[in-house]
C-alpha cells in the first residue's frame, strides 16, 4: 500500500514553516546585534562583512535548530513506522496525518526528525571540546613559548608524537571494548578536565595574588563549580547526574579533546613566541611581574584575534571529526540520529535510495561551511583595524 | 632654460576608506629640473610618501588621483595606460624604499636580482647584464663585487643591502631616482656612507632626485630644493638655503625650533615644541590647516578659506597668509629658561662588568661554542640627578647594558651597585620591591610600550599595585589620575585603549608608568627616536622636567647626537661592548676626541646652513661580536689608525685614559696627536 504524497512545492513550504522558531530566533538574535554592532567590538564587527554575516546566519541556524529541536521535529527520531520505510521525500503517515518531509529511511524513522536531532550531539560535543581543547593547548602552550628551552622541546615532541599518530586507527583504540575497561579513559579524563580548572585558577590568581582580599572572591567560586563540574564529569561523584557523560559520549569527547589539543598547542606557541618579544612584556619583567601573569593577561589577550578564527575553524573540524567517528559507528549508540551515522546507513542503500543520507551530508557541509566564513570574516575585519 | 624632468601640478591624491573619501594629498605641485634634487620634508602623516607613490601611480586598491597632473620628461603620467607605465617604472623613474631588507627578494642571489633589470628593460644578455652589474656594484663602492653577486640578501649587512638596492634602481640608468627615507633603518656612520654615495651619483649619472626625509639636516646635504609638507599641503618651497635661512611659514620655523641645533641647551636656551597635534585627515580645521597650532593665527583671517601659495621671491613661495606681516626674525618668544640641576652622590656605580652569552651552533652534537661578548669591563658612575646618554650604533652592547641593570639579564662578573646594593647578580626576580620600583625603564617604540589589551589607566594602575604604591584601588586610582596630569595628559585619557592614542601620547603613558614607583634610576632607551620631529621635543621637555622635580638619574640611551648634546650632561660612547670615550658633555663633543666618537660626530647631519662640518666617512661595517677583532675594538675602521706606531692598535686592547678630571678615551693615540684635533664643525656664533 502506498502512501499518499505531498508536493514539491508542499514540501518546501511545510520544512520552511517547521523551522519557524529558527527563523524568528535568527531575525531576533542578528537583527539585535546589527542595531548594536558599533558596541559589540570584534563580534558586532561581523556585520560589516557580507561573508561573516553568511557564515554566521548558517552556524546560528544549526544553533537554534538544536535548541528547538523538540519542536521543529515532527517526529521522535528513534521511533519507526514499517509503512513509510524508503519513501519518498513528501510521504504522508496516514495514523498521524503528517508527513516525512525528507522521506523514510530503511527502517521507516523520519529523515527530516533525525537530521533536526542530529544536529544537538554536534552543537554540545564540538564547541564544548574545542573549548576544552583550547584550556589544554593554552596552558601548555603559553609556558613552552615563554620559557622555551627542555620544556619547549619536551611539550613540543609530544604534540608532535600525538600528531604523527593515525587518528582513525587512535579513535578505534579508545573505543573498543577492551581498552575502555581499563583505566586508560578515566585517566585520561582525569588529566584532560583538570585543565580548564586550572586555567581559571592560575588566571586569577597571576592577576590578584597581590590583594588577598580579592582573591578569593574569585577562586573560591572556580574551586567550588569547578571541582564539582570537575568530579562528575571524570565520574568520581556527581549527585545530581547532571553532569556525568555516558562512556559513548565521554570516550568520544575525550578523543577529540585529545586530537585537538596539539594543533592548538603549536598555535599557542608560536603566538607566545611572537608575543613575547613585544615591549610591553619586556616592560611587564621590569616591573617584577610573575612568568604566569605575562602569560595570561600580557600574552594571551593579544593572540585572542587568531585564536577565535582559529577556533571557528576546529570547531568545523571537529564537526567533520564528528561525522567520521559516527560513519565509522565510534562511540555513538546504534540507532542514535547523529549525523555521521545517518550518513552511514544511508550510504548502503544509497544506489536506490539518496534521500535518507543526503540531508545530514548537506547538514555537516552547510555547518562547517559557516564556520569557515565565520572564521573568513572575523580575520577579515580584525586585519582592518 | 631646460625643460623639468618631473613637474607635478595642483595633485590632488584621496583615499577612499569605510568613513569616506580621504584627501591625503591636496593641490601639490612642484618641479624637479635635470640633475636636480628636490628634498621633501614633513612629519609621518602629511602625505609625502604619497606623493611619491603618486608619480609611480602605485597608489594601490584605494588610492586615487583626483586632480592636477603629473608630467614626466613632459609626458602626462596620471593618464597613462598600464602597459607604458611599466615601461616607465624601474627604467626611468626608480624608487629606493626605507627598509633594504624588504626591497630584495631573499630567496634570490644578489646578482640574478640585479641582472634581470637590464634583462627585462633593456633585453641584454645575461653575460652583458652580469658585467653591467659588476660595475654598478663599484659604482656604489661595494667590496669584492663577485663575491656579493653571489651572495644572498641576508648575508650583507644592512648597509650594504641598501647599497644593492640603489645599484638595482641605478642599474637602468633612470632619469628620476625616488628615494622614499633610504637611510632611516641605518646607522649614523653608514648613513653618511649612503648619503655621500647618493650625491655623488646624482652628480656622475645627472640623475634628478626626489629625496623623501624627515631629517632636515639630511636634506640640507643632499637637495637643491626643499619642499615642506604639512597635512596633506605644500606650506613652503625653495631653494635650500634660502629656505633654511630664510624661512616664511610659521610650521617650518616651528620645525627648526623644536630640532636641538648646535647652540641649544636646556638650561638656557631649550626648545620650543610645537604646541598641539597634528590633524587628522578628517578632522582638517577651515582656512589654514596648521593655523590651530600657529602662534601667528589671526582669527577671521587665516580660518576664511583655503590659503593659496604666495611667492616671496622668484622661486620662493609659502602658504601663509601672513608671510610678509610676521617679524621673522624676532627670537622665539621666551623660552623658559632653568637653573641647571646639581648632581648629587653617586646613585648607580658599574665597575669592570662583563655581560658574555655563549651560543652553541647546535648544542645536542657537541658543536663549538662561542662567546659572544655583549659588554665588556663597562666602568662608569652616575649621580642623582644627573643625565647620563649612552651613545653607540646598533650592536654596540648599549641595550645589553640596559637589560642588565634592570635585571633582565645578570653580569657575568664585575659589579652593579644602586646606592649601596649590589644589583649585578640579581634577576628582577630576585629583587625586592623597592629595588625594582626604583630602576625603571622608558621603551623605545611607542606602538609597542603599551599592551594593546588593557585600558591606559589599569595599565598605570597594575604598575602601582606591583610597586605596592596605595593602600587601596581607591588611592592608586587617586594616584593614577596625579600621574596623567604629571604627563600633561587629560585625565579622561585614563579610560581610553592604547590605539586611541598618538605615539607621542602612548611614549608619555610610558613614562608615566617609569616614573610611577619614585624610580632613583630611569633608563630612556631611545625614547623620541620613533616620534615626530615637533612632538620629539615636547616628550624630551616633559622628560627633562620630570627628572628636575624628583631629580632622578637618567640614562639615556641614543644615537642621535645632537639629542643627546642637548639633553644630558655626561655623555658615554660605546663600540662593540667596549667603553671607548666618557666625559662631560662639553668634553665628549670638543676635541681631544676618540677616533669613533670623532667619526660619529661628523657623520651626524646638521640641519644649520651656517655650521660647516668636517666629514669623515668611516668604511666597512661595524665587525660582527662573535668575531670581534682583536686589540682595539676599533681598528678594523679607524681613520687615525696609521698614527700609532707599529701593531700596537691591533695587539692591545688601549686603556682608557683620563685626559682631564671628567673626560676618559680609550685609544692609543698619543698626547701629541689628540692635541692635533680639530672641532669637528665651526659652531656659529649664537645670537644674543
Amino acid at each position: 500500500m502506498d502512501p499518499e504524497f505531498l508536493g514539491t512545492g508542499a514540501i518546501i513550504g511545510g520544512t520552511l514553516l517547521r523551522f519557524l522558531p529558527v527563523w524568528i530566533g535568527l531575525a531576533v538574535v542578528m537583527g539585535g546585534s546589527f542595531v548594536f554592532r558599533r558596541r559589540l567590538a570584534i563580534y558586532g564587527q561581523i556585520y560589516d562583512s557580507p561573508i561573516g554575516i553568511t557564515g554566521l546566519g548558517l552556524v546560528l541556524f544549526w544553533v537554534l535548530t538544536a535548541i528547538f529541536a523538540d519542536q521543529i521535529a515532527l517526529f521522535d527520531p528513534y521511533v519507526q513506522l514499517r509503512a513509510l520505510q524508503n519513501k519518498l521525500p513528501g510521504a504522508i503517515d496516514a495514523e498521524t496525518g503528517r508527513a516525512f518531509l525528507f522521506g523514510g529511511d530503511a527502517l521507516g524513522r523520519d529523515v527530516f526528525s533525525r537530521m533536526v536531532y542530529g544536529s544537538r550531539s554536534v552543537m554540545v560535543i564540538a564547541p564544548l571540546a574545542t573549548l576544552f581543547a583550547y584550556m589544554v593547548g593554552i596552558m601548555l602552550g603559553l609556558p613552552a613559548g615563554f620559557f622555551g628551552g627542555w620544556l619547549d622541546t619536551l611539550l613540543s615532541f609530544l604534540a608532535n608524537l600525538v600528531l604523527a599518530f593515525p587518528v582513525i586507527l587512535l579513535f578505534y583504540l579508545l573505543v573498543t571494548p577492551e581498552i575502555r575497561a581499563t583505566a586508560i579513559p578515566g585517566t585520561m579524563a582525569a588529566v584532560l578536565f583538570i585543565f580548564p580548572v586550572l586555567f581559571l585558577l592560575v588566571f586569577f590568581w597571576s592577576r590578584f595574588r597581590e590583594r588577598p582580599e580579592v582573591l578569593w572572591y574569585y577562586l573560591a567560586p572556580i574551586l567550588l563549580v569547578g571541582g564539582f563540574v570537575y568530579l562528575g564529569l571524570i565520574g568520581a561523584w556527581d549527585p545530581t547526574g547532571l553532569i556525568a557523560m555516558d562512556a559513548n559520549t565521554l570516550n568520544i569527547f575525550l578523543a577529540v579533546v585529545f586530537i585537538s589539543s596539539p594543533t592548538v598547542f603549536r598555535i599557542v606557541r608560536g603566538l607566545t613566541l611572537d608575543i613575547k618579544t613585544r615591549d610591553y612584556v619586556s616592560a611587564a619583567q621590569t616591573r617584577g611581574e610573575r612568568p604566569w601573569y605575562i602569560m595570561m593577561w600580557e600574552i594571551l589577550p593579544n593572540a585572542r584575534g587568531p585564536l577565535i578564527v582559529d577556533a571557528c575553524l576546529r570547531i568545523g573540524y571537529t564537526t567533520i571529526l564528528l561525522g567520521t567517528l559516527g560513519f565509522f559507528g565510534l562511540g555513538v549508540s546504534p540507532e542514535s540520529p547523529d549525523w555521521g551515522s545517518t550518513i552511514n546507513e544511508g550510504r548502503k542503500l544509497l544506489r536506490v535510495f539518496v534521500h535518507p543520507a543526503l540531508p545530514p551530508a548537506l547538514a555537516i557541509m552547510s555547518l562547517v561551511l559557516g564556520l569557515n566564513l565565520l572564521a573568513d570574516g572575523l580575520r577579515e575585519q580584525s586585519m582592518k583595524d | 632654460m631646460t625643460e623639468p624632468i618631473l613637474e607635478i601640478d595642483d595633485l590632488s591624491i584621496s583615499f577612499s576608506t569605510r568613513a569616506g573619501d580621504i584627501p591625503a594629498v591636496m593641490n601639490f605641485s612642484a618641479a624637479i629640473d635635470p640633475g636636480q634634487a628636490l628634498g621633501l620634508v614633513g612629519e609621518s602623516g602629511c602625505g609625502k610618501s604619497t606623493v611619491a607613490l603618486g608619480v609611480m601611480r602605485d597608489l594601490g586598491a584605494n588610492g586615487r588621483i583626483v586632480g592636477g597632473s603629473i608630467r614626466f620628461k613632459g609626458r602626462e603620467l596620471t593618464t597613462m595606460g598600464n602597459a607604458d607605465l611599466r615601461r616607465i617604472r624601474g627604467r626611468e623613474i626608480a624608487m629606493i624604499y626605507q627598509e633594504p631588507m624588504a626591497s630584495l627578494n631573499p630567496a634570490m642571489k644578489v646578482g640574478r636580482q640585479l641582472v634581470e633589470v637590464p634583462m627585462i628593460h633593456e633585453g641584454a644578455s645575461f653575460a652583458t647584464a652580469r658585467g653591467q652589474a659588476l660595475s654598478i656594484l663599484d659604482a656604489v663602492r661595494l667590496p669584492d663585487p663577485r663575491r656579493i653577486l653571489d651572495a644572498y640578501p641576508h648575508q650583507l649587512s644592512g648597509g650594504q643591502q641598501q647599497r644593492i638596492v640603489i645599484a638595482m634602481a641605478l642599474m637602468s640608468k633612470p632619469a628620476l631616482l625616488i628615494l622614499d627615507e633610504p637611510t632611516t633603518a641605518l646607522d649614523v656612520t653608514v648613513e653618511a656612507g649612503i648619503v655621500d654615495l647618493v650625491k655623488d651619483l646624482g652628480r656622475e649619472f645627472g640623475t634628478s632626485m626626489l629625496f623623501i626625509s624627515h631629517n632636515l639636516g639630511l636634506v640640507l646635504e643632499t637637495c637643491d630644493r626643499i619642499c615642506v609638507m604639512y597635512s596633506g599641503e605644500a606650506v613652503e618651497t625653495g631653494p635650500i638655503v634660502e629656505v633654511f635661512d630664510e624661512m616664511r611659514h610659521p610650521y617650518t620655523q616651528g620645525l627648526f625650533r623644536s630640532i636641538p641645533l648646535p647652540g641649544a641647551d636646556k638650561t638656557t636656551r631649550p626648545l620650543i615644541p610645537i604646541p598641539g597635534n597634528f590633524p587628522l585627515p578628517h578632522e582638517r580645521p577651515r582656512g589654514c590647516n596648521f593655523g590651530p597650532r600657529c602662534e601667528a593665527y589671526q582669527a577671521g583671517r587665516c580660518d576664511a578659506g583655503d590659503v593659496p601659495m604666495l611667492a616671496i621671491s622668484p622661486r620662493h613661495e609659502t602658504r601663509c597668509l601672513r608671510a610678509r606681516e610676521i617679524d621673522w626674525d624676532a627670537p622665539p618668544p621666551g623660552g623658559k629658561g632653568q637653573a641647571a640641576s646639581v648632581p648629587g652622590d653617586v646613585v648607580l656605580s658599574v665597575r669592570e662588568m662583563d655581560k658574555t652569552y655563549s651560543v652553541g651552533s647546535s648544542a645536542l652534537f657537541g658543536g663549538d661554542r662561542r662567546v659572544v661578548k655583549a659588554n665588556e669591563s663597562v666602568s662608569f658612575e652616575a649621580r642623582e640627578s644627573e643625565t647620563l646618554a649612552i651613545v653607540g650604533e646598533s650592536g654596540c652592547g648599549k641595550s645589553t647594558l640596559a637589560k642588565v641593570l634592570l635585571g633582565l639579564e645578570t653580569a657575568t662578573r664585575g659589579t652593579v651597585a644602586l646606592g649601596n646594593l649590589q644589583i649585578g647578580d640579581a634577576p628582577v626576580e630576585a629583587r625586592a620591591r623597592g629595588t625594582v620600583s626604583s630602576i625603571q625603564m622608558v621603551f623605545q617604540n611607542p606602538f609597542d610600550t603599551l599592551n594593546p589589551s588593557h585600558s591606559i589607566g589599569g595599565q598605570i594602575i597594575r604598575v602601582l599595585e606591583k610597586f605596592g604604591v596605595g593602600s587601596s584601588q581607591a588611592e592608586r586610582e587617586t594616584r593614577m589620575l596625579e600621574l596623567m596630569d604629571l604627563v600633561r595628559l587629560p585625565r579622561a585619557f585614563a579610560r581610553r585603549m592604547p590605539r586611541q592614542l598618538s605615539g607621542g601620547q602612548k611614549q608619555r603613558i610610558g613614562i608615566a608608568r617609569a616614573f610611577a614607583g619614585t624610580p632613583k634610576v630611569v633608563v630612556a632607551d631611545e625614547p623620541v627616536s620613533a616620534l615626530d620631529v615637533s612632538v620629539q621635543a615636547a616628550v624630551m621637555d616633559l622628560l627633562m622636567d620630570i627628572q628636575r622635580e624628583s631629580r632622578t638619574t637618567m640614562l639615556f640611551i641614543s644615537h642621535d647626537l645632537s639629542i643627546v648634546r642637548y639633553i644630558s650632561d655626561r655623555v658615554m660612547v660605546m663600540y662593540l661592548g667596549h667603553v671607548v670615550e666618557i666625559g662631560s658633555t662639553a668634553a665628549v663633543f670638543a676635541p681631544p676626541y676618540h677616533p669613533y666618537t670623532e667619526a660619529l660626530l661628523s657623520a651626524a647631519p646638521v640641519a644649520d646652513t651656517s655650521v660647516r662640518r668636517k666629514r669623515i666617512v668611516l668604511h666597512g661595517d661595524i665587525p660582527s661580536a662573535l668575531d670581534p677583532p682583536p686589540g682595539c675594538p676599533f681598528q678594523t675602521r679607524c681613520p687615525r689608525k696609521a698614527q700609532v706606531p707599529g701593531t700596537l692598535c691591533e695587539t692591545d686592547l688601549p686603556p682608557l685614559r683620563r685626559l682631564s678630571p671628567d673626560h676618559a678615551v680609550r685609544c692609543h693615540l698619543d698626547d701629541a696627536a689628540l692635541a692635533a684635533m680639530e672641532p669637528f664643525i665651526d659652531r656659529p656664533a649664537v645670537p644674543a
